[in-house]
């Protein structure tokens, strides 16, 4: 295979070369992404050898599925996170049945100030996204983020939250609509 | 209220599928929306857009250094470079679809040779089309591609029945390697399926398509995992094909 990847190629760049089976592009996609989306497998997954499985899995995937990347459908970043956001769901949802709950979790999740995109790492899209979450409605804002950081489904968290199911998806849901509006604009 | 989603309700559930909250086996259903439907799979891209830079929060964590390593040995980077070993070996399945039917294999060379002696160099062709036959030798889908639209019609003729949380996942294998997922394919339904330009330029006379059972929301892993029951070579397609790419013209 070509080595043809240099410092300078954008992660688009790479992850279509590894569409390609370029695989010096594919080692240096990793280099780059993975302890990024390590520390969102270890997040979501809260257990580091699985988190460990989650991300081998996902970049398996992504060698075998970057042949299907379309970088008119958004950037590399987000189709990765997506891979394996996605993988670390699927697994929770595999062991859903163990999974204890902690009522207190959803009072624990965290808000954006002190984390790193608090600095200058964050994107403009970042930037975008968390002053439309803070329009919400505090009670829709911290939803939406125990929802994120925990890849719980609907059921779990209102049981964490100790709200009704149907209240819990009906704050999930408006805040998903003022959102999508918010982003729009 | 400032509700825009109620000319539109569906969208809703591909933010819910982004956002995580649905349980396995909604997440499956929109996985498997989005497969098949292009229109899907933009609106779930556009949710990605929206709400994944919320993972920039998460701050880096070193994984460990042999991680790599397992990735290139699941991958089997470290083995010989023979394009033949590896996954072919173990699908033995596969075995009947080159040696067990003869007149179709026959066939196929026949359309082979013939394309490959009178097709010329340019312009590519602008249609191809599949038989894709079952193990029961009964034609299962047939599948017209149209190459300038970078789309595949795959249209049930006589499928063997999948059995519930099953589904059929449709494969392009280029000659020497590995399968590539085209996209999840129904037993009732004729589907479309976008093409990404990496896979029209595999599509070809060398190449085959093939048809696996899978789990639902389509091969967990990126190759078949489960019985391939179809195959078909890949050729110049009948005219009576291309109706189904061209549609007659409706006056409006």
């Amino acid at each position: 295979m070509n080595d043809t990847s240099t410092e300078t190629d954008t992660l688009e760049q790479l992850l279509v070369r590894t569409g390609m089976r370029d695989r010096a592009a594919f080692a240096r996609l990793y280099q780059q992404t993975a302890p990024r989306l390590f520390g969102l497998c270890v997040r979501l997954l809260q257990e580091r050898s699985e988190a460990e499985d989650v991300l081998q899995e996902a970049f398996v995937s992504v060698w075998r599925r970057a042949n299907h990347y379309n970088p008119s459908l958004g950037g590399a970043n987000t189709w990765l996170t997506a891979v394996v956001r996605n993988r670390a769901i699927d697994r929770l949802r595999q062991r859903r049945e163990t999974t204890n709950v902690d009522p207190l979790e959803f009072e624990r999740v965290p808000d954006a100030s002190g984390g790193p995109a608090a600095h200058a790492m964050a994107s403009a899209d970042y930037l975008r996204l968390e002053r439309c979450l803070e329009q919400l409605d505090s009670k829709y804002s911290r939803a939406v983020r125990a929802a994120f950081f925990t890849g719980a489904t609907y059921k779990e968290l209102a049981e964490r939250g100790q709200v009704p199911l149907a209240t819990l998806k009906s704050w999930i849901r408006r805040a998903l609509l003022q959102l999508r509006t918010c982003l729009e604009t | 209220m400032n509700t825009p989603a109620d000319d539109d309700p569906g969208d809703l559930r591909y933010a819910e599928y982004v956002l995580g909250v649905l349980d396995a086996d909604a997440r499956a259903a929109v996985e498997r929306e989005v497969t098949a439907d292009p229109h899907a799979a933009a609106a779930e891209a556009h949710w990605r857009r929206r709400l994944l830079p919320l993972a920039e929060e998460i701050g880096p964590e070193t994984p460990p250094p042999q991680l790599w390593a397992r990735i290139r040995a699941a991958l089997e980077f470290d083995a010989p470079a023979d394009t033949r070993g590896g996954w072919w070996e173990n699908l033995r399945l596969w075995h009947w679809l080159t040696f067990g039917s003869g007149a179709l294999l026959a066939a196929a060379c026949a359309a082979l040779v013939v394309l490959a002696t009178h097709r010329p160099p340019t312009p590519p062709i602008p249609y191809m089309a599949a038989t894709i036959m079952q193990t029961d030798g009964q034609v299962g889908w047939t599948a017209t591609m149209d190459i300038g639209k970078a789309r595949m019609i795959v249209v049930p003729a006589a499928p063997q029945p999948v059995r519930a949380g099953r589904t059929p996942e449709l494969w392009l294998i280029p000659p020497g390697a590995r399968p590539i997922a085209v996209g999840l394919i129904s037993t009732r339904a004729p589907m479309t399926l976008a093409l990404s330009a990496s896979l029209v330029a595999r599509l070809g006379p060398t190449a085959r398509l093939a048809v696996s059972i899978e789990p639902r929301g389509g091969s967990p892993t990126g190759q078949p995992t489960g019985a391939v029951v179809a195959t078909g070579a890949i050729g110049a397609a009948p005219a009576s094909a291309l109706r189904l790419v061209r549609p007659p013209q409706r006056s409006a």
